[in-house]
């Protein structure tokens, strides 16, 4: 078994992790589909998967601490009338084991606890043994027996209880889908045991889950009764640090009561409450603190102090879109909606009085509880009365008043610190300033989101994001008294959207309104923002205006750390306005400028991380550094698959980017796959509503060139009418383009040549002379030429293509992947003029700047084309071992890259046969 | 983010090793003059929970140190690792002299345990551990929290903000990695 270098695991790690928490049945499904992508990386996976089932059976590290060892030791052993045989738990209390009777007057199989505690002195130990045989007279059929206490000889205390085989109490209810009804009659069950231990005034103080099992058979068993109590107050002062730690630890937070947090008496009351969180439990698989996880300190401000999320609110809160919900509400044999209107009302109100902060306010008594549940499962009229909204408001301004100090002693004396914060200093103050600002920005705009979401929802049809666009617009236009700054951002955040859909006139629209608005704001960022946003979105028609405006952004900007984010946002847009005006040394610099800010800011997250790192690789692609683009995209798509957003719009243009790289690293095979995810990703259902004509138009391009006619000019001509739609004037040149290919490539030489009468004004009009997409232009011009079997115009227009490069090269603007796709071209006419020795030059400097590109070891269909070309020319000087040379290379890039299969593939093979 | 000491010692802003080596050396001594204390007063030789010990540290250290840990969350994945090396010191310490190691973490008795504990072992355990904190410190993170201090997935998660499920992934993907980096390295004799 080999092991990992860093490179190997980072490309594994986020596999790893979706496969670990699949089912094995997804799993096996999912690696299928994988292997058709990544057969090697299936392999690998397969291979390390095995090993994890492995290590699981063998039990690797999981002997849980070395501490844990100390007591492994004691299988074997007996204690009293009992013999350990082996371990079967451990707790905050200390270990449970499960053990025999060795004087054989039973054969009977019993759990023996022992406690985490050492003694101190003699009256503690006849404490324990008087606590331990007023509980070994508890006895009920759902109570788990209480059957010795005693110490051991080294000074150990240990309790020896009925072994319970079973289920937790809410795993029971899940794994049966129990319903609502049916969960309430088994919670019945618990009640009356407990019912039992008051009327002999035991009182459980640890009532969860995990001390009430419902065995095999349904019967419902409580474990632990009154032993928490047999582990408090004990020790001296100099202990009592350490133990109410422990103390928490075994009273169970999630299940603790307002005064037990409070250190004030425990009563049976202190039981209801923990009943009433169990009985939510069941109810909403919700925790009433809302989903986990909860720190200490979140818990304690829950309990002591929030007020009550109802049952069914908390259950109604739940995103219906998500597996959890529907797991949820299914595991209770019913709909998340169903669930809801199930809770609404009486068990509202039950669970709510269960729940009181004041213990005063909660049922009297266990029996009164299960009254009004059974009253409920009857249909009659419970007794406990909902809150009104008089006294709901009451009590919070109440609670209030005293709140912060409450919470706040609380935490310190029971947490013994825990969860205390850290003293302020000035430096700390000014970030906490900082990231308020952040958050009230965050939070208009999430306000917003969340308004839209919510007023989307009941209408019952899903909006796409368009919709949800265009009525975010009208919100924000009619919320006139939203504050300036805060309205301009609003629309910056929403035209930001715009332009990542390539709705170019929409987006500057709104960004206009958005400027004007940012320009009676005194806010530095949101001046920025709305100046570095329009900017970006004049990227593709007035680049002049652009370029100022990202200027303008970032002159807007003081150079302070809090403004480090603005200060990336700006840069990343004045990135793409650069790779736009063709300034592709200054988009590289901004975009690198942007990852040297990042790597200094103290707020780096992995989602900045993710878009500077995507803008680097997108500059780095427009620049034609194709192999530094790749491992950008790479890092970038490795992030975005951490942070689990492998379907989102930023992922669909990451893929969509990428796919541009590998095509033009001559690499179709690798960009149709990437493509199709992206198409996949925006489409929604069977609508390409939502998909950027941008991506289409970079489809159609694949497939042309992987020789897929028709699909290529489907999703060309459907690219056009869209671009031409949305006012995206790039895309609908680069449309026209294709299309002028496509057309020719499928013979149809009229059509192509309208598509180049009608781009051709058009560059004219929006680009500067020399720009490389008149090279472009004069390319497909060549080409169409050649089709018509007219030569000498071919070559003419092709020399006109290389000059532009040329001049285009000299002035880094780029073009320099262009140049031998060009000398190939001109190779091939100068082949047909029968210029045969100048053809063979053209191709073997086409090949010399091609294999220049490529990188060493990796394969490119535009080099198999050239080798191709190259052999040709050969063969026409009569050189025939040479050209055979150049037909095996020829052979290797193109299957490589379009297939074995592919016509050219095939005729290059033949060729190298001959 | 690099490895578990550094993307702590980062957020406070004293980014350099000086710093960290003697912020290890404090802690080890504190956690090693707490382990005393707390055998000491013991009259039975029981186990000594880890995972007590390191609340008890916390308590002590935030009193005085407040500005280092800003949270437990922090305290305890560092603390969890200079944990590993004061039990690997004392496993080690313990293999050189059988009895003459000043305290036990655990009763780490050859005559009670029928598979001692190989101070190798744990060492190569813990070289492993520290290349994986190079490449993913919340994966070592986890290993040190649940198997040297005993920590369990619900409470790891509870300190991290996880859930218990993207915990007990984590420590399976940590897992693989560790097994094979150890069949590298070193063949363990035994199982841990």
């Amino acid at each position: 078994m080999p092991m990992f270098t860093h490179k190997q695991w980072r490309r594994l790690s986020p596999h790893l992790d979706e496969a670990l928490d699949m089912s094995e049945v997804e799993r096996s499904r999912w690696l299928s589909v994988l292997r058709r992508e990544n057969p090697f990386l299936v392999n690998q996976l397969e291979a390390l998967l095995g090993e994890h089932e492995a290590l699981a059976r063998e039990g690797f590290l999981e002997k849980e601490s070395l501490a844990l060892r100390g007591a492994l030791g004691l299988a074997g052993q007996s204690l009293g009338a009992y013999t350990l045989i082996s371990q079967i738990g451990q707790g905050g209390m200390g270990t449970v084991w499960l053990a025999e009777r060795n004087d054989g007057r039973f054969e009977r199989r019993v759990a023996v606890k022992l406690l985490n505690i050492s003694l101190l002195g003699n009256s503690f130990e006849q404490r324990f043994r008087r606590e331990g045989n007023i509980l070994g007279r508890l006895s009920h059929p759902h109570i788990a027996q209480l059957l010795d206490a005693g110490v051991s000889q080294t000074g150990q205390p240990y309790l020896v209880l009925d072994y319970v085989e079973g289920l937790h109490i809410d795993r029971y209810c899940d794994r049966q889908a129990l319903p609502v009804s049916v969960r309430i009659r088994l919670f019945l069950d618990v009640l009356g045991a407990i019912a039992k231990a008051h009327a002999n005034l035991i009182v459980h103080r640890d009532l969860k889950p995990s001390n009430i099992l419902v065995r095999h058979d349904g019967q419902v068993k409580l474990l632990d009764f009154g032993i928490a109590k047999l582990l408090e107050a004990e020790g001296t002062a100099e202990e009592a640090s350490t133990l109410t730690i422990d103390g928490v630890r075994a009273m169970t937070p999630e299940f603790a009561a307002p005064e037990q947090l409070k250190s004030e008496p425990v009563t049976t009351a202190t039981d209801i409450y923990a009943l009433g969180v169990l009985l939510y439990v069941l109810l909403t698989g919700q925790h009433p603190a809302g989903p986990g996880p909860h720190t200490p300190a979140d818990l304690v401000k829950s309990i002591v102090d929030e007020e009550l999320t109802m049952p069914s609110d908390i259950v109604a809160r739940m995103k219906p879109s998500e597996k959890f919900t529907v797991k949820n509400a299914r595991v209770r044999s019913t709909t998340p909606d169903k669930l809801s209107r199930l809770l609404r009302g009486d068990l509202d109100t039950i669970v709510a009085k269960a729940l009181k902060k004041d213990p005063h306010e909660r049922y009297a008594s266990v029996t009164a509880m299960a009254d009004d549940l059974r009253r409920y499962l009857r249909n009659e009229p419970i007794s406990a009365r909902p809150d009104t909204l008089v006294y709901r408001t009451a009590k919070f301004v109440r609670r209030n008043r005293g709140s912060v100090v409450l919470a706040t002693i609380a935490i310190a004396a029971v947490l013994g610190g825990i969860a205390g914060t850290i003293v302020q200093t000035q430096k700390a103050r000014a970030q906490r300033d900082f990231a308020m600002r952040l958050l009230t920005r965050a939070e208009a705009i999430n306000d917003l989101d969340d308004f839209l979401l919510a007023d989307a929802a009941p209408s019952g049809k899903a909006l796409t994001p368009s919709e949800l666009l265009a009525r975010a617009e009208h919100i924000v236009d009619r919320q006139q008294n939203a504050n300036e700054t805060n309205r301009a951002e609003m629309l910056t955040s929403i035209g930001h959207k715009y332009v990542g859909k390539d709705e170019d006139a929409k987006a500057q629209e709104i960004l206009a309104k958005a400027y004007a608005l940012s320009r009676r704001s005194s806010d530095p960022s949101a001046r920025a923002q709305a100046s570095c946003t329009l900017g970006a979105a004049l990227a593709h028609s007035d680049i002049k205006r652009a370029e100022a405006l990202i200027h303008e952004g970032l002159a807007e900007l003081p150079n302070e750390p809090s403004y480090t984010f603005d200060r990336i946002s700006c840069l990343l847009s004045g990135s793409s306005v650069a790779n736009e005006s063709g300034d592709l040394q200054e988009a590289i610099a901004r975009s690198q400028a942007a990852v040297g800010a990042l790597a200094t800011s103290p707020l780096r997250s992995d989602t900045t991380d993710l878009r500077v790192q995507i803008a680097l690789a997108e500059s780095y692609r427009v620049a034609g550094r194709y192999r530094e683009a790749i491992s950008a995209f790479e890092r970038a798509s490795a992030l975005m698959t951490t942070l689990g957003r492998d379907d989102t719009e930023t992922a669909g243009t990451l893929f969509n980017n990428w796919a541009l790289a590998l095509h033009a690293s001559g690499r179709p095979l690798d960009a149709e796959k990437l493509f199709r995810r992206a198409i996949t990703i925006s489409s929604a259902g069977n609508s390409d509503q939502d998909v950027s004509p941008m991506l289409m138009v970079n489809y159609a391009r694949t497939e042309r060139q992987l020789g897929h006619l028709n699909e290529a000019s489907d999703y060309a001509e459907r690219g056009y009418s869209k671009a031409l739609a949305s006012g995206n004037q790039v895309v609908v040149n680069q449309a026209l383009l294709m299309r002028a290919r496509i057309f020719r490539e499928q013979n149809d030489l009229s059509r192509s040549r309208a598509m180049l009468a009608e781009v051709k004004p058009r560059l004219q009009k929006a680009l500067p002379a020399g720009h490389i997409a008149f090279a472009v232009l004069a390319y497909e011009e060549s080409n169409l030429a050649c089709a018509h079997r007219d030569f000498p115009a071919a070559l003419q227009s092709i020399n006109q293509a290389l000059a532009i490069t040329d001049g285009s090269i000299a002035a880094s603007r780029g073009g320099e992947d262009f140049r031998p796709l060009l000398l190939i071209t001109r190779a091939e006419i100068k082949h047909k003029l029968g210029r045969v020795d100048d053809a063979a030059r053209d191709a073997d400097m086409g090949v010399n700047e091609l294999q220049r590109l490529v990188e060493a070891g990796s394969y490119s269909s535009d080099l198999g084309h050239a080798y191709y070309t190259f052999g040709l020319t050969l063969l026409a000087q009569g050189k025939s071992p040479q050209a055979r040379v150049a037909f095996r290379s020829a052979v290797e890039n193109l299957q490589n890259t379009l297939g074995a299969d592919h016509p050219e593939t095939r005729s290059a093979r033949h060729l190298a046969e001959l | 983010m690099g490895s578990t000491v550094s993307s702590f010692i980062g957020t406070t802003g004293c980014n350099n090793n000086s710093a960290t080596d003697a912020l290890f050396s404090t802690l080890y001594s504190e956690l090693h003059r707490l382990a005393r204390r707390q055998l000491a007063r013991r009259l039975a030789p029981s186990t000594l929970s880890v995972t007590t010990l390191l609340h008890e540290a916390y308590l002590d250290m935030s009193a005085r140190e407040s500005a280092i840990f800003p949270d437990e969350a922090r305290f305890m994945g560092y603390a969890a690792r200079v944990m590993r090396g004061l039990i690997i010191d004392n496993a080690r310490s313990r293999s050189a002299s059988k009895r003459g190691g000043e305290f036990e973490i655990t009763s780490l008795d050859g005559d009670v345990f029928e598979n001692p504990v190989n101070a190798n072992e744990l060492s190569s355990i813990s070289d492993a551990l520290d290349q994986l904190a190079e490449i993913e410190p919340e994966l070592a993170q986890i290993v040190d929290l649940k198997f040297f201090c005993g920590f369990s997935f619900g409470e790891i998660a509870a300190l991290q903000n996880l859930s218990e499920r993207t915990v007990q992934r984590k420590w399976e993907k940590a897992r693989i990695y560790l097994r094979r980096t150890l069949d590298k390295g070193f063949a363990p004799t035994s199982k841990i």
